[in-house]
């Protein structure tokens, strides 16, 4: 059950890997190539992207990576893209012309970026799931407590005297 | 602090605190709680509106032209504009959460015509319906459909959805950041598969060739080009001094004293808005302590969506042009040219070329997407910002409510817009082409002229400004109006 608990605090960050290595995948297709390649292509990137994406959400409600903040965000996608991008190189890719290491070292870099545009989606879609899933995921329920504890100080606020 | 203390009423039931600060000569601020920052340092903010308004044109084409026209090495003018924007975002972000009042009422405070000029510049520089052109053309591109079709479309459905929206902030935000979520994550990998090490490493080794300005660049040609890009490094125009109501309207600081715009459908459910803003009790350490939080909360913001988005973007682009001229050099040529859709056709077709005839869409999708954004935050801004100055300083206007000051305001630009698209020319008339880029120029250099008299006269001591992020937007001040004098007189042309 607990298995099944974490499961459901990886999707949202799954679809979020998934559909962004499926763009870029959807990217190598050449021009008049099989579709069988191009699909080849699309999952060995979305694949490992959703994967992460999936871990990432675990971590955040395992507690050991804060929900919201960019910096541990950050380092996780700085490893975790370029590992991403090296499986689909080696499964589907055209060969590094730079070399390993500064491709590597190039798309750790990209993957900060990636991270950004992660997090941001992530933060969207998150809440919205774990309120859905809260009734029956005590893991789910905890993390949604967190978000709405943010939520109530950013609106309480809002009721403060307006004269 | 510089109070007026007035002995408290000595009823039992909890009183409210009677002391007010003085800021200028409009009404004093009755001093309250500012409420808690966020407890942590989190991602949702109103920089999402800052962001949909900044990365735009400049970053997606004009930075990538300059890069493949003078070199890497031009982009040192890059990191200038962009970390100047990012600390006017903050000192911005200081007057905005500590007073719950936009710029433009601190503007006021100082000298009420200051913030009549920006009134009158807005309507000048935004009502023309030239901005919508580059994301429709892109559009047309991509499905065929011409690009007026799209763009009158978009016009109205902005008019129906902000129209409609119980409170337009929480809508905006909620679609805006969707929108920018897929913006970053595509182009950080349509660069991860076009780009290189070697690439994003003269692109980023360029941001430190502090002085490097090539012969041909000190042209008559080329020159306002410059400027013209400069000022397009991140929020141009007026959009930093919209920030502060975005600001206000997420509740930031004491901004949550203040009540949100509804749509035009639900005015009736507005809360009585007060007649000006609030400030918190300065000398009280546990108020200054969440103060602290606030400017922490914001300097993230700054820092990381910002300016990371802003460069993130930019650097792609770039490495993506970069990539385009290597596939195909004519694309040189092209971009050379002054059209700025054939130059972007002319990217997408080399970058299609490379193998991916799906990379060359894509590419025209993140332009399209980017003109929605800047599109729908600049209908939003432009209506918010003249929607604020009616309420606070026309007399007679408050009787309408700020929800339906801000319905006029933003179906009187669509519906000027849809007649210029219609029968008018979009950027506005020729002849006042020059007129409408200098206000929106001289208007940058104006509003770090602005800030720091507002700042440094209508805040209290403990809350103001630090003299180095005064030099800074000093340097502001004079970055702009000095280059933008520098092109007139030097080349009596003002902004390419």
């Amino acid at each position: 059950m607990e298995r099944r608990h974490s499961f459901e605090l990886a999707l949202p960050g799954a679809s979020i890997g998934a559909v962004a290595g499926a763009m870029a995948g959807g990217l190598t297709l050449f021009a008049g190539a099989p579709t069988g390649l191009a699909a080849q292509a699309a999952l060995a990137l979305a694949a490992p992207l959703a994967l992460f994406g999936g871990l990432f959400g675990v971590l955040v409600g395992h507690g050991v990576l804060r929900p919201g903040t960019f910096g541990p965000a950050g380092l996780y996608w700085m490893a975790a893209f370029p590992l991403s991008r090296l499986l689909q190189e080696s499964v589907a890719g055209v060969g590094m012309n730079d070399g390993v290491l500064p491709f590597l070292a190039y798309q750790a870099m990209v993957g900060l970026g990636f991270a950004i545009g992660f997090v941001w989606l992530h933060e969207r879609f998150m809440p919205y799931w774990l309120s859905h899933r809260a009734a029956v995921n005590p893991l789910a329920a905890e993390l949604l407590a967190v978000y709405v504890r943010y939520a109530t100080t950013l609106r309480a606020g809002k009721k403060g005297s307006r004269r | 602090m510089d109070t007026s203390n007035t002995p408290p009423a000595t009823a039992t039931p909890p009183v409210e605190d009677q002391r007010v600060w003085k800021a200028g000569r409009l009404e004093p601020m009755p001093i309250r709680k500012l409420p808690d920052a966020p407890p942590s340092v989190h991602l949702l903010g109103p920089t999402v509106f800052l962001v949909a308004l900044g990365v735009g044109m400049g970053e997606s084409y004009m930075w990538p032209r300059l890069v493949l026209l003078f070199g890497p090495e031009i982009r040192w003018l890059f990191l200038i504009g962009v970390t100047l924007q990012a600390v006017v975002m903050l000192e911005m972000a200081r007057y905005a959460m500590a007073t719950g009042e936009s710029i433009f009422s601190g503007a006021a405070r100082v000298f009420k015509p200051l913030m009549w000029f920006f009134f009158v510049v807005a309507v000048a520089v935004y009502i023309w319906p030239g901005h919508l052109s580059a994301g429709a053309a892109a559009f047309e591109e991509i499905t065929g459909i011409p690009w007026m079709v799209t763009a009158i479309a978009g016009l109205i459905l902005v008019g129906v959805v902000f129209t409609l929206a119980k409170v337009i902030y929480n809508l905006l935000e909620n679609v805006l950041s969707l929108l920018i979520g897929a913006l970053v994550l595509g182009t950080a990998v349509v660069a991860a598969m076009v780009g290189s090490w070697s690439d994003v490493v003269t692109t980023i080794t360029g941001m430190f060739s502090f002085g490097y300005l090539p012969p041909q660049a000190m042209s008559a040609a080329w020159f306002p080009v410059i400027v013209g890009a400069c000022a397009f490094a991140g929020p141009s125009g007026m959009q930093q001094m919209w920030y502060t109501l975005h600001l206000r309207d997420s509740g930031a600081g004491m901004g949550a004293h203040q009540p949100q715009i509804r749509g035009l459908r639900h005015a009736g459910e507005e809360e009585e808005r007060p007649a000006r803003g609030f400030m918190f009790d300065t000398s009280d350490p546990a108020e200054m302590a969440k103060w602290k939080g606030w400017r922490r909360w914001v300097t993230f913001d700054a820092l990381l969506l910002f300016w990371g988005i802003t460069m993130l973007v930019t650097i792609s682009f770039t490495v993506i042009a970069q990539a385009a001229v290597r596939i195909d050099p004519g694309v040189r040529q092209v971009i050379q040219g002054d059209d700025r859709e054939v130059a972007l056709t002319a990217m997408s077709n080399a970058v299609s070329s490379a193998g991916s005839s799906v990379l060359g869409v894509v590419f025209l999708g993140f332009i399209a997407l980017i003109g929605l954004n800047a599109t729908l935050g600049l209908f939003d801004s432009f209506s918010r910002g003249q929607a604020d100055m009616t309420f606070h300083f026309i007399p007679g206007a408050k009787k309408l409510g700020m929800s339906k000051l801000y319905a006029i305001f933003l179906w009187g630009v669509i519906l000027f817009g849809i007649l210029i698209l219609l029968f008018g020319p979009a950027d506005g008339p020729s002849g006042i082409l020059d007129t409408l880029a200098f206000l929106s120029t001289f208007a940058m250099g104006a509003y770090c002229v602005t800030l720091l008299l507002v700042n440094n006269r209508m805040l209290p001591k403990p809350i103001r400004p630090r003299w180095w992020s005064n030099v800074i937007i000093g340097f502001g001040a004079v970055f702009y109006l000095g280059m933008l004098f520098y092109s007139l007189f030097a080349y009596g042309v003002v902004v390419g």
